[in-house]
């Protein structure tokens, strides 16, 4: 299985990397183990996973994995209605006696039948129930799954590169996280959070990157607020300031911060911010 | 190989698995580790599996490969001096600022946490030569600082760097936010009150939706579809009670209220209480604990349904709580020592919980946290302590 040349990820074009998570990812491809990934909204759990199949230039496959979600469901689906329909009409080029046609792959299993090597990516996998985890665990450690109406194993032909992305909202189980190898990405510091805007705007001019990153690490300071702005908020923040013909960086300087919006969501987060940059105008 | 690294990790309360060891030994067969950087992120990514003990990962790892010493008991001891330094300090501020060669002013500005913070940074900057030299160390029998058995000489504190970058990334400890021990600060609100918002209770979904049935199997063109819904409960009133005297509680008054503020949309009725030390009477709608007092009496009039949430340190006189005139405000004298009034206040609320922002490791050492333990199930005010207070709160058993 490990045929392919060991390739190593180093990164991509619209996403910065930071070494230990280098370290992490390659390890994780060399021992074929999942990786789970935790950390706050919007600091690029998701985005991990795009550029590592940019980089190695394998196809990703995203599986959302939504609240009542079934495992199942996400390994195959077996189409009974189109077949119920062919059985009546029989305008359908499938052979309706045979059930094999009317099984489709879903994400798990496309990435299992895939030609090529591939990118799986689980995300929030901490949305659906523990059972969802729980059914698996045997086809993550297997790799195989069986299809029960045709009574076939399904088996993987290229080990696909799994990443996880939880956002905590429930812990995980226990069994599952041994079956892991974990990381937690930590908020990024100014400086590599200078890289990161750099990559998403390369043309921005100084002045506004200094004043926008310190402000913004300024209002993440405030205490007492629920959803601190994460790199997505500044991101979009920053799109929005340079959208806006009427900006100079020197006002964020001066105190006057426009589109709090943008960077606190929850309204008790945004009158604190409001109040609290409303006051510093003050004097 | 690092059989001892692996049992340390496990002794000190990091749960790691066996075949997460057999694992990295499989990643350093891989080639891929050459260096001690390289196995520093490896062995955290295969053997911690969860950010809160990070921290604990990095002090272990720092111990293990520089020699560092292993900060837990450290970090207890400066706490405790640091905490008999304040005491000090408010008995006598004028010797304690002339033995530290500061302004007293400047202490007096500092709130009662900045000074502990200060005090810990001096005791860190203490070194051999002036061990038995100070005035505070040497104020005999009053200060307990002389049997904690502490030597500033003998202690290094954040141990000594040899361009190991690993030993350094470790020795900064930038996941300490992430550990979950420990007393609640400001940083790890957000962590506490996801924790509070699981406090909601919740049935099984096994009410059969009628119209929602119909529609959704009209849409489904007859394939029956039935739809259920959660059985609809009330949401859940909490009153909060507050310890807000002396400065021990300052800290975490503020921050308990806001916690319970932005978790308020969980609740259908949330009412902020205030007593101090323990609850004799009454207890006050306002923190001054002067304008507008509760009688007890009223309690029993709320919901027995109501979640009753008691903050506070617990530690008092004995005789606050056990004497029948125990109260050291006068006009408190209704002659039911105050354990009693607890005990009532328990039997009037189904749930009652009590949040200690005290250490468990210290509850024993105070007589009066073991009898209120006894009385209402005690919680440390930590992440955890508050994640087990909610499933305690929230479960179906009595």
């Amino acid at each position: 299985m490990t045929a392919n040349p060991p390739a190593a990820f180093t990164g991509a074009s619209r996403y910065v990397l930071d070494d230990e998570l280098a370290a992490i990812v390659n390890i994780s491809m060399a021992l074929e183990m999942p990786l789970l990934l935790k950390g706050e909204p919007g600091t690029g759990k998701t985005m991990l996973a795009h550029a590592i199949a940019e980089n190695l230039g394998m196809p990703l496959i995203v599986l959302n994995v939504k609240s009542s979600m079934k495992l199942v469901e996400a390994l195959y689906q077996y189409d009974t209605l189109t077949r119920l329909n062919d059985s009546r009409f029989g305008d359908s080029q499938r052979d309706v006696s045979d059930i094999e046609a009317y099984i489709k792959m879903g994400k798990i299993g496309q990435a299992f039948v895939a030609d090529t090597r591939t990118v799986l990516l689980i995300d929030e996998i901490d949305k659906a129930d523990t059972d969802f985890q729980d059914d698996m665990l045997d086809v993550l450690d297997q790799m195989e799954f069986d299809i029960i109406e045709i009574d076939k194993t399904i088996q993987t032909r290229h080990r696909p590169v799994i990443i996880v992305t939880s956002n905590a909202k429930k812990d995980l189980s226990d069994p599952f996280l041994g079956r892991c190898n974990f990381h937690h990405i930590a908020f990024p510091d100014p400086k590599m959070m200078r890289k990161i805007i750099h990559v998403h705007f390369p043309d921005i001019d100084k002045a506004l990157m200094d004043a926008a990153v310190e402000t913004f690490y300024r209002l993440r300071e405030l205490d007492s607020v629920e959803k601190r702005p994460a790199t997505r908020e500044l991101i979009n923040w920053i799109r929005a300031l340079r959208a806006d013909p009427d900006f100079k960086p020197k006002n964020l300087s001066r105190g006057e911060v426009p589109f709090l919006g943008v960077l606190f969501k929850k309204s008790q987060d945004y009158q604190r911010a409001s109040s609290v940059v409303h006051r510093r105008k003050l004097f | 190989m690092f059989i001892d690294f692996f049992y340390s990790l496990k002794d000190n309360g990091v749960p790691v698995s066996p075949t997460a060891f057999l694992t990295l030994h499989r990643a350093l067969k891989t080639g891929l580790i050459r260096s001690l950087n390289d196995f520093y992120t490896a062995g955290r990514a295969i053997l911690v599996k969860s950010e809160r003990f990070f921290d604990r990962y990095d002090q272990i790892f720092a111990h293990a490969f520089e020699g560092a010493e292993l900060p837990e008991m450290e970090g207890l001891e400066l706490d405790e001096m640091a905490r008999a330094m304040l005491e000090e300090w408010l008995q006598h501020p004028k010797e304690l600022a002339d033995a530290l060669g500061i302004d007293e002013e400047q202490l007096q500005r500092l709130t009662p946490e900045e000074l502990l913070e200060y005090f810990k940074e001096r005791l860190k900057d203490q070194d051999g030569e002036h061990h038995g030299g100070n005035r505070w160390i040497g104020t005999g029998g009053t200060s307990p600082v002389g049997h904690s058995g502490y030597h500033p000489g003998g202690m290094r504190v954040g141990g000594v760097s040899r361009n190991k970058s690993a030993v350094k990334v470790a020795l900064d400890r930038r996941y300490r936010d992430y550990s979950l021990s420990g007393p609640l600060r400001a940083s790890m609100m957000n962590e506490a009150l996801k924790r509070l918002r699981h406090l909601v209770p919740s049935g099984p979904r096994d009410q059969v939706n009628v119209d929602e049935t119909i529609y959704q199997t009209m849409k489904n063109a007859g394939e029956i579809e039935i739809v259920f819904d959660r059985d609809l409960k009330d949401r859940l009133k909490v009153i909060l009670a507050i310890d807000n005297g002396g400065w021990s509680m300052d800290p975490y008054v503020k921050m308990v209220q806001t916690l319970f503020d932005y978790a308020r949309a969980q609740f259908k009725d949330l009412k902020t209480f205030f007593f101090h030390n323990t609850i004799y009477d009454a207890l006050w709608k306002d923190p001054t604990r002067y304008k507008q007092p509760v009688r007890l009496e009223e309690f029993a009039r709320y919901d027995p349904a109501t979640r009753l949430i008691l903050v506070g340190d617990a530690s008092m006189a004995p005789y606050e709580l056990m004497a029948r005139e125990g109260s050291i405000y006068i006009q408190e004298r209704s002659g039911d020592p105050s354990l009693r009034r607890l005990q009532m206040l328990a039997e009037t609320f189904d749930k009652a919980v009590w949040l200690n922002p005290v250490p468990q490791a210290r509850w024993n050492y105070t007589q009066t946290i073991n009898v209120i333990g006894d009385i209402f199930p005690m919680f440390e005010l930590s992440i955890d302590g508050i994640e087990a207070m909610v499933t305690h709160l929230t479960s179906k058993k009595p």
